[in-house]
């Protein structure tokens, strides 16, 4: 999770509060990821303990005020300049869910064309977000869900298509039929 | 907001050709715009989807069915009724954006306006303001000047010019990057909250993400729809 270089990143912009870093961080990520202030002061002493930021005096309200360090600065620049990797992002359970349906013989296209009303309806609602949209961060933010989303729909498509060519899957009972008992169709030739 | 539909399509059937070499390219679609709804239309290549579009516009005629658009059933007018109400209520933005290639980018816009019986200046003066909306700063330029994208900007211009109440949109982002599809789609967007009803086509889902409703076409049937708008008014 980025929830460390994240805040080491506001941090870069001046030194701030625990709960300011809370706010500009939602504000920021468009509440996607809303952080509660217990994450924000665990990370916080984490980041203190490796050195990364340095807490000031207490003020009266028993408040401290965190600077980032030079090495902070330079694990901050470190991670946005290394792109993330593919496999460091979770398993998406639809594709699972896809791979499960066609192993199993289950008929697929389904499954295929719920998902494809329910993403649609989750990208109206992310255009309408996108509307009342405040700030470029959050803009960016919405933008790179409605990419996500706008991918799973061609995606959805294409395995419709390739699905609605390939016989075995056609809607005759003859053909959905594996030709032999017990090897289920294999996802490889499905898609 | 009136819940009168600007367009209505009931039971309708299109078979191009006959005989052996019949293609049933719409069968049974029924569908309904209202004015401030904008509906987009999602396909595979081939479903029907610009079949269904002319039918709305009442450029071709549905094999059985009816359509109706702003309360005329158009099955029932004359040719040159049909030419009046398609001229007055319809702006269409096709596949392949048929701009004339000789009238410059304004010429082409103004040219809906002035069968319309609007003054050449009245209609010069819409076109400028509809094509600076739009981003299109060399409005003396003839089509072959102006880059896809461009042109598709002026196509969409000429659709929208004039008050039309029903706006047919067929791939109008084709050409277009990604902000500049976005801008259309506002555009679009906006003269469907000022009243108008928008059919849109598209393969594209961010863009039909702007609908009200998502209708999905397969083999020329309505196969999934996202649900009735949830609030119509944004
Ligand atoms: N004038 C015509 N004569 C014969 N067949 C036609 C005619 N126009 C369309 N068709 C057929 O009707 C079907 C639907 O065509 P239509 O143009 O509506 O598809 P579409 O969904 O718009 O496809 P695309 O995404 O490729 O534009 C297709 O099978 C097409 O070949
Ligand atoms: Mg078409």
């Amino acid at each position: 999770m980025a929830i460390r270089q994240g805040l080491l990143a506001l941090l870069s912009q001046g030194p701030r509060y625990g709960y300011q870093l809370r706010s500009e961080f939602e504000a920021s990520t468009g509440a996607i990821w809303p952080l509660n202030i217990g994450q924000v002061y665990t990370t916080l002493s984490r980041l203190e303990r490796d050195g990364l930021v340095a807490p000031g005096e207490q003020d009266a309200q028993g408040r401290v005020v965190y600077t980032i360090t030079e090495a902070g600065r330079a694990e901050m620049e470190r991670w946005l300049s290394t792109p993330v990797a593919r496999s460091d992002r979770p398993r998406d359970e639809l594709v699972v869910k896809l791979a499960m349906a066609v192993a199993a013989g289950a008929d697929p296209r389904p499954v295929i064309r719920a998902q494809r009303t329910a993403t649609m309806r989750a990208l109206q609602e992310l255009t309408r977000a996108m509307a009342g949209a405040e700030g470029p961060a959050q803009r960016l933010v919405l933008d790179s869900m409605i990419f996500q989303a706008e991918a799973e729909q061609r995606w959805l498509d294409h395995c419709e298509a390739v699905l609605a060519a390939s016989p075995r899957t056609q809607e005759t009972p003859e053909a959905t039929r594996s030709p032999e008992p017990g090897s289920g169709p294999s996802p490889d030739e499905e898609f | 907001m009136s819940f009168d539909p600007v367009v209505r399509l009931a039971d309708v059937t299109r078979v191009h050709g006959d005989g052996p070499q019949a293609v049933p390219a719409l069968r049974g679609v029924s569908l309904d715009v209202v004015a401030g709804e904008l509906v987009a239309v999602m396909g595979p290549s081939g479903s029907g989807k610009s079949t269904l579009l002319n039918l709305a516009g009442g450029l071709d005629a549905p094999t059985s069915g009816e359509v109706t658009v702003e309360g005329a059933p158009l099955s029932g007018l004359s040719a040159r009724e049909l030419a009046a109400l398609r001229r007055r209520h319809v702006g269409y933005v096709f596949q392949d954006l048929n701009l004339i290639p000789s009238l410059t980018a304004a010429e082409n816009v103004m040219l809906p306006r002035e069968l319309d019986g609007v003054r050449a200046r009245q209609a010069r003066s819409e076109a400028a303001e509809i094509l600076a909306e739009i981003g299109i700063t060399e409005p003396g330029r003839f089509p072959d000047e102006l880059s896809g994208g461009q042109r598709q900007r002026v196509a969409i211009a000429r659709a929208l010019v004039g008050e039309r109440r029903l706006i047919l949109a067929d791939e109008p982002t084709g050409a277009l990057d990604t902000p500049t599809g976005d801008d259309v789609l506002r555009l679009l967007r906006t003269r469907c909250d000022a009243g108008a009803a928008v059919l849109l086509v598209t393969h594209e889902p961010r863009y039909a993400a702007w609908a009200d409703r998502v209708v999905f076409l397969r083999d020329g049937e309505i196969a999934d729809s996202t649900a009735a708008p949830l609030e119509s008014a944004r």
